[in-house]
């Protein structure tokens, strides 16, 4: 492993796997979570929510305890939808296969950095295809985040604006099938090469950057859309990763500070305040400098190479994804997988939603979840 | 309200027309044609024969895509009453998510799906049809099922997607009788339309 430490406890902590915490620069096999159970005051009611329910893209489960108006305490349950997924044993490009649908709406980063940890393992020299790596995953971010603030417009009742993201979305998701063959990036990665072709994407990015700062333009000067998001669902804690660290001032970002897929002269961008509002700042600006990557990242033509993967090693990976950092650790055993640890995202930015909601009021709940931007699929996962 | 209300007149029509003709339709998933003896990691190849409802469109055998959408099973009529107004309840019984997303992508304004008067339900008491998505899981079995019993009566079940239909490559199906069997990794906002729309008999 070139970058990372098996059994040190270095650097920031950025997710939970099992019994692991992994941080920047290390992993260590301890749980060092505190889990303190919520003493529910007696003119409080558990109010449950979920695991299916109109509001919930996934299945999940809430219980919120009220005295009535304003949430005291949150308990999730993101285990309804736990899948076991059999990759032990399994070759790397079947293993890719299961990897791209951890999180399918998050495919690129995590084949991407399945891939870089894999070729971490197996000493495979990994510089010809990165740049186009990164040209994926920005395009990725772009979508992820509109969602984002799609299901701000949404919780908002705003729904000519929500349609507004939708339709840019959707131009999105056609950019990246006719780039990448697929809507949600299924079969683009391979080792040290990407299967797509950008000359469309680099066509198209402009008009989307154009598109959607029109529709951010609009957002900023709606004072209601404002009004809901600022002083809500607050959150400042070291302990966090990706947009939510950044908005609260945290410069955390795995584009500067892993040197797995590092970005030439990327500078972070950050907010103060913590809240729903910087978040959505964040996310939106992010657009704005993936666009931008996008645009100014130069790419080398290269062909397929053919590869010895009957080999043994291991290695690891991390990522900026667009919920922030996603790390994979593999033990490769001539040429199958004998052992697997990832750290989702979703994990940590989980724990800072249930930090952020207490305080706030009913109607508040879908700002502060939807900020956070959580995918439970790949929260669900264990590897077996 | 009003600076939306003028945003979105100024926008124009964004919702593409007929949906044979214009919708877009990416080659992954289509229907696969051609021959192959490909090892295929779900055993969507036997014997020569492509099985659609195993298929997750990897594109790593030698069939090849034709583009054609058409990738689902209908079993029966849409019951009459549902032709007015057909209101889905969306159950994730085990996805990756993007099931998830292409069933909400239905209804952006370039494919805009109420237009055929089909909408989402916010509870299964107020819907026509249960779109199950993803492989079995544990957690969800007794779920899925409470949701079922709680839809009033005609009521029918989709199966949405490689998961649902065979456990595609993450693990097994579900055991259930359906009325629309849409194949798919994640099957396309065109192809779930046009299940629909036959099913319907349109
Ligand atoms: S596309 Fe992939 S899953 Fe489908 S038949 Fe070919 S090899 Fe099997
Ligand atoms: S069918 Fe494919 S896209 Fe749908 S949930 Fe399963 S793995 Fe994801």
């Amino acid at each position: 492993m070139k970058y990372y430490k098996n059994g040190i406890k270095s650097g920031r902590l950025i997710g939970k796997y099992k019994n692991y915490s992994i941080y920047s620069e290390g992993f260590i096999s301890v749980m060092d979570e505190e889990s303190r159970m919520y003493e529910k005051n007696p003119d409080e009611i558990n109010f449950a929510y979920g695991p299916s329910a109109g509001g919930l893209e996934e299945s999940i489960g809430f219980t919120l305890q009220t005295p009535g108006e304003i949430i005291k305490n949150v308990d999730v349950n993101p285990s309804y939808k736990m899948r076991d997924i059999k990759i032990i044993n399994d070759d790397i490009y079947t293993a890719l296969l299961k990897i791209e649908r951890v999180n399918g709406y998050h495919a690129a980063s995590n084949s991407v950095c399945f891939l870089l940890a894999v070729e971490d393992a197996l000493e495979i020299e990994n510089s010809d295809s990165n740049n186009e790596r990164i040209i994926e995953i920005e395009l990725e971010r772009i979508r992820s985040n509109l969602h984002v603030i799609k299901g701000l417009c949404e919780s908002a009742g705003f729904s000519v604006p929500e349609k507004q993201v939708s339709y840019i979305i959707e131009r999105v998701s056609r950019i990246i099938s006719v780039s990448f063959r697929h809507r949600f990036f299924f079969g683009a990665n391979l080792i040290n090469m990407v299967n797509g072709n950008i000359d469309y994407v680099l066509k198209e990015i402009g008009d989307i950057e154009k598109e959607f700062r029109l529709l951010y333009n609009d957002l900023l000067a709606s004072k209601i859309f404002m009004d809901r998001l600022q002083e809500n669902g607050i959150y400042k804690d070291v302990n966090s990763i990706g947009p939510a660290a950044r908005a609260a001032g945290l410069k955390y970002d795995a584009r500067i500070d892993s040197k797995s897929l590092l970005y030439d002269g990327y500078k972070i961008c950050t907010y103060s305040s913590g809240d729903v509002f910087a978040r959505f700042m964040v996310r939106s600006n992010e657009i704005f400098s993936a666009c931008d990557i996008i645009l100014n990242t130069g790419i080398k033509k290269h062909y397929m190479k053919k590869y010895d993967l009957n080999k043994s090693g291991e290695g690891a990976a991390r990522i900026e994804s667009p919920q922030g950092d996603i790390f994979y650790y593999v033990k490769i055993d001539h040429g199958r997988i004998s052992d697997i640890i990832m750290s989702s995202p979703s994990v940590l930015n989980l724990y800072a939603f249930k930090k952020a909601l207490p305080g706030n009021i009913f109607t508040d709940f879908f700002f502060v979840w939807e900020s956070f931007g959580i995918w439970v699929s790949e929260m669900g996962v264990n590897f077996i | 309200m009003t600076l939306w209300f003028l945003n979105g007149i100024k926008k124009g029509i964004k919702t593409e027309k007929n949906p044979d003709e214009s919708m877009f339709k990416p080659d992954y998933p289509s229907v696969l044609e051609g021959k192959s003896s490909y090892d295929c990691p779900t055993g969507a190849i036997s014997n020569g024969t492509w099985i659609k409802e195993k298929c997750i469109f990897c594109g790593r055998c030698d069939l090849r895509p034709t583009g054609n959408q058409n990738i689902y099973n209908i079993h029966g009529k849409m019951p009459e009453i549902f032709k007015r107004s057909f209101y889905l309840y969306p159950i994730d019984s085990g996805t990756c998510g993007a099931c998830n997303a292409e069933l909400k992508s239905i209804f952006s304004p370039q494919y805009d799906a109420n237009r055929f008067n089909i909408f989402e339900a916010e509870t299964p008491r107020h819907a026509d049809a249960l779109v199950i998505m993803g492989v079995y899981t544990n957690g969800m079995e007794k779920i899925i099922e409470e949701a079922y019993n709680a839809m009033p009566d005609p009521k029918i079940v989709i199966a949405m997607g490689a998961c649902t239909l065979s456990g595609g490559i993450i693990g097994s199906g579900i055991n259930k009788k359906f009325n629309v069997e849409i194949a798919g990794c994640p099957p396309t906002p065109y192809s779930i339309i046009s299940a629909i729309l036959r099913y319907r008999g349109d």
